[in-house]
């Protein structure tokens, strides 16, 4: 029964995200948060999302397994799992028995993720249940394998209830939840924001210790340029609810072109250099009323903004090998 | 999530303005928002006036009339009349003083024990938490209606004030242990550190900045308190254990069950009603204010 | 043992606060005006009886005597009620208190026991009907209907239902708990006659607690629904029939320890209702000892019907640390 285990594939998957509109509903109308996303995410690599809070970021994660909470919905689009099928389309059985087989989710530390009223332990059983395990023995040995890694006292762990472990033990838990089923796609949404730097760290550590040895599709979604540009091979930056540039983690970094970027890799403090260099972005992230608007989403802040940017809204573009922009200043754009 | 971010409240202190005119305009403005609860503040004032003035729209002896006992709905009796062929209309109208005002008595009664020793046992904690905590416990623990019962017969009840007094004595207990734990999480959000860093008094901390951010869950309190009070006092005299000295819906209702045989007689049945109906007609009145309220002093849903 | 521990001290509270309970009454009956002990004592020398008769029954009645100190009669009370002993009714004819109060108590139990089972189980299946179809127009009618009931007093919901069926249509009888030319007994004509005449009783009870359970448990189940760990076995997957248990487990817990203390209230919750339909229960009993001026009995009767909140609520508090593991230490 090992075998279930043993028979990997080494494929890696990856992910296409087309047209994906999400919107949440609300008394004063339907905002969207997620406004026309195309995005391949590519197999066997890093990606990250980077965005501010409301970017619909988290929203797109969510997205991604088809679970968006009320009052958001999916309007349109597709999210096509390689070897799966459309997230959005397939029936609910078989949406069900991908997460966590093969879309293995981490939350952010803040959130309880585990039924505070059973043991660990359990809720790998109640884990492995539903998703028809044979050997559940197999499953918990995987469970310890995966909790040892971490540098978690296993059997104590499974013995416990979520209110008995610390923040940076229960994201290790969650990491384990995501990966104990073999997923070979794992989202993972703000990872350490809640924890202290040194959980961050070894949390971020064991992230991509994992993800080069069992050839994850790994996207990493975070407000933190600095724990993108850490982890991620290729870097998308999303700004309200659309994106706005991607390309790889260097060449992003390097030669930022959309303007925001531009902001958000200024507004780093880097420990090394001066504090006063470190440049916060002004301005608000767009309200519902610009969202709404025929122009540039980021035409308020924006310290480069053309006569253009307040009438139509730059299209999404490539400039380059995997390299997209959505901006009018940037070559390509009329 | 990106919505709930951009959304999340900070805990400011919002200063609820009082005797302000924009006090008042806000109000209107709330209440008027829905017509439940239009329908709901014209039944309190409905009721509130009857309580002020009915006493004055009739005689102070009701005047009996031996031709038209039980007499049927008319425009003379546009509620009928009891056993002694006094209007329906007259009782429930001069009954209503006592009712509203025992109930208005023992809801203050009860919201300014079980603020104030709510907030000074979260706020103070130590000894004094654990004194006040030991008696809420016991408050909360002796059964409030068996007490009442039992406590009729020593105390006079024949005033509203003093029926406001006990009403309120045994009631404040849920209300104490609510504020408590309300403050108690105020002062985990680090409002009374904060508070203490500016080098503001406790009096001030407790009653103008914990307070107003409460003020919502009291004045629901205050509402629900005058609810259940005019239960308990309606339904003590209902039961007979409290000399009928006064006149009172309560009274009414037994003198028409155990006395007139309304439950079997038709004829004696507006007699049973009358009560009934304005009992249950201000409940609704305060439960469709009630909305209206947790609105007007919620700064959470104000800020929204 | 920690647990235990715990248990100890929270009965040894308990023992403490139904003292307390027995000295507040003391001092109620005692400092009456009118002192119904002198009174009764005076009573009964103007009877004829010798003064050593007259203070022997009146020591039988109340526990103490009433030429002596004031502390010494507290004292010898609280000795009896340690022993329990109530003293003797006025009213019966010196039959023992707490012989008139278990002839009683089996009544309310049935009454309030069934009504309460029936309110809770039919109130939490409809709250989380209502929480999970809330926006529907179902969710609404029941979130309706839980808040009407809850809002009508338990002696209105009495009247009503008196007057409905038994004098608009005469469907159930009125009064008595079972037709008095029954012989008591495991028969089947009386077991019908007790079952009828209990009907209307417990429906009272449970429609006037249905709305309170209703509406406590759709708001638990929708906070539960809102917590981060239900999205969580979403999105990893998890059964359906196991959210519902996630769910349902999370849901209920809350409630559990108010069900534990309303069993608690029982004794004292049903006055109304046995005043209304004249049931024999400790709350007609209640009413029967003030109305009558029968005080060892009222305070026999209020005794118990504290001791059992007290009772329950060390049952609660123990039934929580069992059942929620946040709690267990």
């Amino acid at each position: 029964m090992a075998a279930e285990f043993e028979a990997r594939d080494f494929h890696a998957r990856g992910v296409q995200i087309r047209n994906l509109r999400v919107s949440y509903q609300t008394p004063q109308g339907d905002i969207p948060a997620v406004n026309g996303v195309n995005l391949s995410i590519a197999p066997g690599k890093i990606t990250g999302i980077i965005g501010e809070s409301g970017s619909g970021k988290s929203t797109l994660a969510m997205a991604l397994m088809n679970t968006v909470p009320r009052p958001g919905r999916i309007i349109s689009g597709s999210v096509v799992v390689d070897g799966i099928g459309d997230m959005l389309t397939i029936d609910k059985e078989s949406r069900r028995r991908a997460h966590g087989r093969h879309l293995g989710f981490v939350f952010q530390a803040s959130q309880n993720s585990l039924n505070p009223l059973r043991r660990i332990g359990a809720q790998v059983l109640d884990l492995g249940r539903s998703h028809n395990v044979k050997d559940l023995r197999a499953l918990i040995k995987r469970a310890k394998e995966l909790l040892g890694k971490m540098g978690l006292n296993a059997d104590r762990v499974l013995l416990s209830y979520q209110h008995e472990l610390s923040g940076g033990m229960r994201q290790r838990v969650g990491i384990m939840f995501a990966l104990v089923l073999d997923a070979r796609v794992v989202i993972l949404d703000e990872p350490t924001t809640a924890l202290d730097m040194l959980s961050q760290a070894s949390v971020l550590q064991i992230v991509r210790q994992i993800h080069q040895e069992r050839h994850l599709t790994t996207v990493l979604i975070s407000h933190d340029m600095g724990v993108v540009a850490d982890l991620a091979d290729n870097v998308v930056v999303m700004y309200g609810g659309e994106l706005a540039e991607q390309g790889s983690t260097e060449e992003v970094l390097a030669h930022p072109l959309h303007p925001y970027t531009q902001g958000l890799i200024k507004a780093i403090p880097r420990i090394s250099g001066p504090l006063d260099q470190a440049v916060a972005l002004p301005g608000l992230p767009p309200d519902s009323a610009a969202l709404m608007a025929h122009g540039c989403l980021f035409a308020g802040r924006c310290p480069k903004r053309l006569p253009v940017c307040g009438e139509s809204r730059p299209t999404y573009e490539s400039v380059g090998q995997g390299r997209y922009v959505a901006c009018f200043r940037v070559a390509g754009h009329d | 999530m990106s919505v709930a971010e951009s959304t999340s409240v900070s805990p400011k202190t919002p200063r609820v303005p009082s005797g302000h005119p924009t006090f008042i305009h806000t109000a209107w403005r709330v209440i008027a928002k829905k017509p439940g609860r239009i329908v709901g503040l014209a039944i309190i004032l409905f009721f509130a006036l009857m309580a002020i003035v009915g006493p004055y729209l009739y005689p102070r002896q009701l005047p009996i009339n031996p031709n038209a006992i039980y007499a049927a709905i008319s425009w003379k009796y546009p509620l009928g009349t009891d056993f002694e062929g006094t209007s329906n209309l007259a009782l429930i109208v001069t009954g209503a003083r006592y009712v509203l005002f025992a109930a208005f008595m023992a809801a203050i009664f009860t919201v300014v024990i079980g603020t104030v020793l709510g907030l000074v046992s979260g706020y103070y904690l130590g000894w004094s938490d654990s004194v006040i905590m030991r008696i809420t416990d016991f408050v909360l623990t002796i059964p409030g209606f068996p007490l009442l019962v039992v406590l009729s017969t020593v105390w006079n009840f024949g005033q509203p004030v003093a029926m406001g007094f006990v009403l309120g004595i045994t009631g404040w207990g849920g209300l104490a242990r609510a504020v408590r734990s309300q403050t108690l999480s105020l002062r985990e959000r680090g409002f009374i550190e904060a508070a203490h860093t500016l080098g503001l008094s406790p009096v001030h901390i407790l009653f103008k900045e914990i307070l107003p951010n409460i003020g919502s869950y009291i004045a629901m309190n205050l509402l629900l308190a005058v609810t259940g009070s005019i239960y308990a006092e309606v339904g003590l005299f209902f039961l007979g254990v409290v000399p009928f000295q006064v006149n009172n819906w309560g009274v009414m209702l037994n003198l028409a069950v155990f006395s007139a045989g309304a439950m079997s007689s038709v004829q004696a049945l507006p007699y049973l009603l009358s009560p009934l109906i304005a009992l249950l007609v201000l409940t609704l009145g305060v439960v469709l204010f009630l909305d209206a309220v947790d609105e007007l002093f919620n700064p959470r849903l104000k800020e929204a | 043992m920690q647990i235990l521990i715990r248990l100890g001290k929270r009965i040894l509270a308990g023992i403490v606060m139904v003292l307390a309970v027995a000295s507040f009454t003391f001092f109620l009956v005692r400092l009456m005006p009118g002192n119904p002990v002198a009174a009764k004592y005076n009573e009964l020398i103007l009877r004829g009886m010798t003064p050593v008769q007259a203070m022997d029954q009146v020591r039988m009645m109340y526990g103490f005597m009433p030429h002596q100190p004031l502390w010494q009669q507290y004292l010898l009370y609280i000795n009896q009620i340690l022993h329990l002993n109530l003293g003797r009714s006025i009213s019966y004819d010196g039959v023992p208190v707490i012989h008139i109060i278990l002839g009683a108590a089996p009544w309310t139990i049935i009454l309030v026991l069934t009504g309460l089972i029936a309110s809770f189980v039919v109130g939490v299946l409809a709250g989380v009907i209502a929480a999970i179809k809330r926006t529907s127009p179902t969710g609404s009618v029941l979130s309706l209907s839980g808040s009407i009931l809850h809002g009508i007093p338990q002696f209105v919901m009495g009247l009503f239902l008196a007057y409905v069926f038994t004098t608009l249509w005469v469907i159930f009888p009125f009064g008595a708990p079972y037709n008095a030319a029954l012989t008591p007994g495991l028969n089947w004509p009386f077991i019908s006659s007790l079952v009828r005449h209990a009907v209307l009783p417990v429906a009272t009870y449970a429609l006037s607690s249905y709305g309170g359970w209703m509406l406590t448990m759709k708001s638990s189940v929708i906070t539960v629904l809102g917590d981060d760990f239900i999205l969580a076995s979403e999105v990893r997957g998890i059964k359906m029939s196991t959210q519902v248990k996630y769910i349902a487990h999370n849901a209920i817990l809350p409630l559990f320890t108010v069900f534990a203390l309303s069993i608690g209230f029982m004794f004292g919750g049903s006055i109304f209702i046995e005043d209304i339909f004249d049931y024999p229960g400790l709350g007609n009993l209640l009413l029967h000892a003030i109305n009558s001026r029968d005080y060892p009995l009222m305070t026999g009767a209020f005794l118990l019907i504290t001791a059992a909140v007290i009772i329950s609520n060390i049952f609660a508090d123990f039934l929580y640390s069992v059942v929620d593991p946040r709690i267990r230490r």
